[in-house]
């Protein structure tokens, strides 16, 4: 069959569009009503944004307070812990060879609930949990990460048993998450919430670290696209065209888990972003991991944002776990790309 | 290729070992490639073919001695600079995604890419030129998994080639190939190495078609290096059977003048002096298993051999299938039917001896006694009297009988095995009674 000599990078300009429009567009969206055009002043920075409307100069800048204060900083977290999450998927599904691998599979994302819990169960770090909350859960996170590639750096280091490992290590997280709920139930309902994930703890500050932390590993994780083609026909193969694999593999499992680890650190746990995002970009721009990387990253961040908008769309007043929504359209989509797929093509060219 | 001194040979093992735990895999080889050499590395699976090919790659470190490639040690190099000398196609590559197959050739290009170097137009005519090559031009916009198995292969050698090294490594590059396509890889392969003075190292099992695309042959056995040579030198009988432990025939093709092998059995037991290679075709009568020592060992020997009816599921009848030979073959528990005691008695008239086997004799197999005794008249034939037929009889006397009549009509009564062995051999190794 012959494949449309596409233009990736064509796409990923369209993707990039979708997400600015798709920011803008959330801006309207909030538990407090602003109407749309006036949000959209309000968001341009515009005077006299509520000129044309009733609305009193005070409430017309406590609008603009919630649209640059609350929503804002909220759509911008969205849209980096979507990239963070996608782009960690597309990494770790490309290093393990295997469709399924995402951050929790491999328990980095329940080493981050592990060291969220640590905070919640034994109050450790009472005077700042702003600070200490996301401190521990990105610890986590990396820790859990470094056992996986300790594994790595040994002899046993083949893709079966990293992926295995990282398996093996996610299960034993969450039986240790389960002994600290028991030990202390009083945190369990803050720790029940954390694990659906949220972006309520967004301010201009933790948006800040989180941008940084991305635009350096995203970066760096976006020029291993000729690796990871080249490891999906197997290392040897990969090794024999002149890639260090047991580096690059090394260097790529870091990298997804301080991506992820910022993620988890301020949202907490948001499933099937990191495991569908890849998989719809290679629907639309194919296989190859130069493009999948980066509009795994894009995918994921209007994939966070669109579940947030429909959030506040169905439930206006009350902010839900976010992760919740993400299971609720990931799940059944992904099941949908499964059988979509074409007839006769592996797992891996979802 | 830049930096290799023209005087150093691609490809150089000094006194390489290696082992895997306890096992051997490479004992002290020592092997030396010209620059433009069609080297073939033969022999039987597990014989270290592979093993040494891992180690040129350098995926597995020898536990002795050195690897140079263009004179520099293997271990000297990194994983980049050896990419650049040394490319490999292994024996499958398993590609799981649709790539387009111009991008895919691109991807052995990796070594000569900076960071943040894309693939310029330079790369994309080396590609389509290599495309073109491996006779892949018109398919380069096709998805890697949407193409035949055949032409993948040859995909994955254009990969190879685009790293455009001076010496190529192939791991059974043809074994799941066809016929018609392992020619054409090979054939390509060969004219590379012929016209852009690439050298090839290649792993093969099928010793014909090392022989007809190889310049030099190296024949590894248990790790050992035990021939090297062009085919027509080394190739031989004696090579074969020491090695493959096969009974072989060489020929040589008349078209190519190249040495070719039709291997026709192994030669599980050693070949007695004076057992008859093709002497037969010797006729088994047995069941329930009494015939199958008498057809394994005669099978052993190099008679060729056919087997009186037997009952499917029958002990003798699986063994027969076993080793080959042919024989009619009745339900199971029934008597002998008409047409199959009529193909019974065609084996009968062209067998050049008989041996009935000490079987147990019911009414169902009756027939294969009484069916003999025109046979035995003109056939040497003979009749294992141990344990005695009375006490094998189930048919109320009746095959006693028959018993008494086949030895009056000249079959020969023997005590086990080793008397008809030595018999046999007698006739075979005697002047030919018959032109049959």
């Amino acid at each position: 069959m012959r494949l449309r000599r596409s233009s990736p990078w064509a796409l990923l300009g369209a993707i990039v569009a979708i997400v600015a429009v798709a920011v803008t567009l959330s801006s309207f969206l909030g538990t407090v009503f602003i109407p749309p055009l006036t949000a959209l002043r309000l968001l341009l920075g515009l005077p006299n944004a509520c000129a044309g409307t009733s609305v009193s100069p005070d409430l017309c800048t406590r609008w603009g307070e919630i649209v640059w204060q609350a929503r804002l900083p909220e759509i911008v977290l969205a849209v980096i812990a979507g990239a963070a999450l996608g782009i960690s998927g597309a990494t770790l599904q490309g290093t393990f060879r295997n469709p399924l691998a995402d951050p929790f599979l491999l328990g980095i994302s329940s080493g981050g609930t592990i060291g969220a819990a640590i905070v919640f169960d034994f109050h450790v770090g009472q005077v700042a949990p702003d600070l200490f909350l996301p401190l521990f859960a990105f610890i986590g996170a990396i820790a859990t990460g470094v056992a996986i590639l300790a594994v790595a750096v040994s002899r046993y280091g083949t893709v079966e048993t990293l992926l295995l490992t990282g398996v093996a290590l996610a299960s034993l997280l969450s039986a240790v998450l389960a002994l600290l709920l028991l030990y202390n139930p009083s945190g369990s309902q803050q720790v029940s919430y954390w694990l659906l994930g949220s972006l309520g703890n967004a301010s201009w500050p933790v948006d800040g670290i989180a941008v940084g932390v991305l635009l350096i590993t995203g970066t760096l994780l976006s020029l291993f696209g000729r690796e990871l083609n080249l490891m999906q026909l197997g290392g040897d193969v990969a090794r024999s065209a002149g890639v260090d694999v047991r580096r690059v593999r090394i260097r790529l499992i870091l990298l997804a888990s301080l991506t992820t680890g910022v993620a988890v650190a301020f949202t907490g746990i948001i499933g099937f972003v990191g495991l569908v995002s890849p998989h719809v970009v290679r629907r639309i721009a194919g296989t190859d991991y130069r493009y999948v990387l980066p509009g795994s990253a894009l995918v994921g961040a209007v994939f966070l944002l669109g579940a947030r908008d429909f959030a506040l769309l169905v439930y206006p007043t009350s902010l839900l776990p976010i992760g919740i929504f993400t299971a609720f359209f990931g799940a059944p989509f992904f099941i949908y790309l499964l059988f979509r797929r074409r007839a006769g093509s592996p797992m891996g060219s979802l | 290729m830049s930096g290799t001194p023209a005087a150093a040979p691609p490809l150089r093992l000094v006194g390489v070992s290696v082992s895997y735990g306890a096992r051997t895999a490479l004992r002290k080889i020592d092997l030396s490639v010209r620059s433009g050499e069609f080297v073939a590395l033969a022999g039987p699976n597990g014989s270290g073919k592979t093993t040494l090919l891992r180690t040129v790659l350098g995926f597995v470190t020898p536990n002795a001695g050195r690897v140079e490639l263009f004179g520099d040690a293997l271990e000297s190099l990194s994983i980049l600079e050896r990419a650049r000398r040394v490319a490999w196609l292994p024996q499958e590559e398993s590609p799981r995604d649709d790539v387009r197959l111009i991008d895919y050739v691109l991807y052995g290009r990796y070594a000569f890419h900076g960071l943040l170097e894309g693939d310029s137009e330079e790369d994309y005519r080396l590609g389509h030129s290599i495309l073109e090559q491996v006779g892949l031009a018109d398919r380069a916009d096709d998805g890697l998994l949407s193409i035949s198995g055949g032409e993948r292969q040859r995909a994955v050698l254009a990969r190879a080639l685009a790293q455009t090294t001076p010496l190529l490594l192939l791991d059974e590059p043809t074994s799941h190939l066809d016929i018609g396509h392992q020619l054409d890889l090979l054939a390509r392969v060969r004219d590379l190495a012929h016209r852009r003075e690439v050298t090839v190292v290649a792993a093969l099992h099928d010793l014909n078609l090392a022989a007809r695309f190889a310049d030099r042959i190296v024949v590894l056995s248990r790790g050992r290096c035990v021939a090297d040579g062009p085919p027509s030198e080394i190739l031989s009988e004696g090579l074969l059977a020491q090695v493959w432990g096969v009974v072989a025939d060489l020929r040589r093709e008349p078209r190519t003048g190249m040495p070719y092998l039709i291997a026709h059995h192994l030669t599980t037991a050693p070949r007695r002096p004076g057992s008859g290679t093709g002497f037969g075709p010797v006729h088994v009568v047995g069941g329930g298993g009494a015939g199958a020592p008498y057809l394994r060992t005669f099978a052993d020997d190099g008679y060729s051999l056919s087997v009186g009816a037997l009952h499917l599921l029958d002990t003798d009848a699986e063994v027969a299938e076993a080793l080959l030979i042919r024989g009619p073959i009745e339900a199971p528990f029934a008597p002998l039917g008409p047409e199959v005691r009529e193909r019974h008695r065609a084996l009968l008239a062209v067998a050049r001896a008989i041996a009935v086997a000490p079987f147990v004799v019911g009414p169902s197999n009756l027939a294969n006694l009484e069916d003999l005794l025109p046979y035995v008249r003109t056939t040497p034939s003979f009749l294992v009297s141990r344990p005695s037929i009375a006490e094998r009889d189930f048919t109320g006397g009746r095959a006693t009988q028959v018993y008494q009549q086949l030895r009056e009509a000249g079959a020969r009564e023997v005590t086990g095995m080793e008397e008809i062995v030595r018999e046999l051999r007698a006739l075979s190794s005697g002047p030919p009674t018959s032109s049959a």
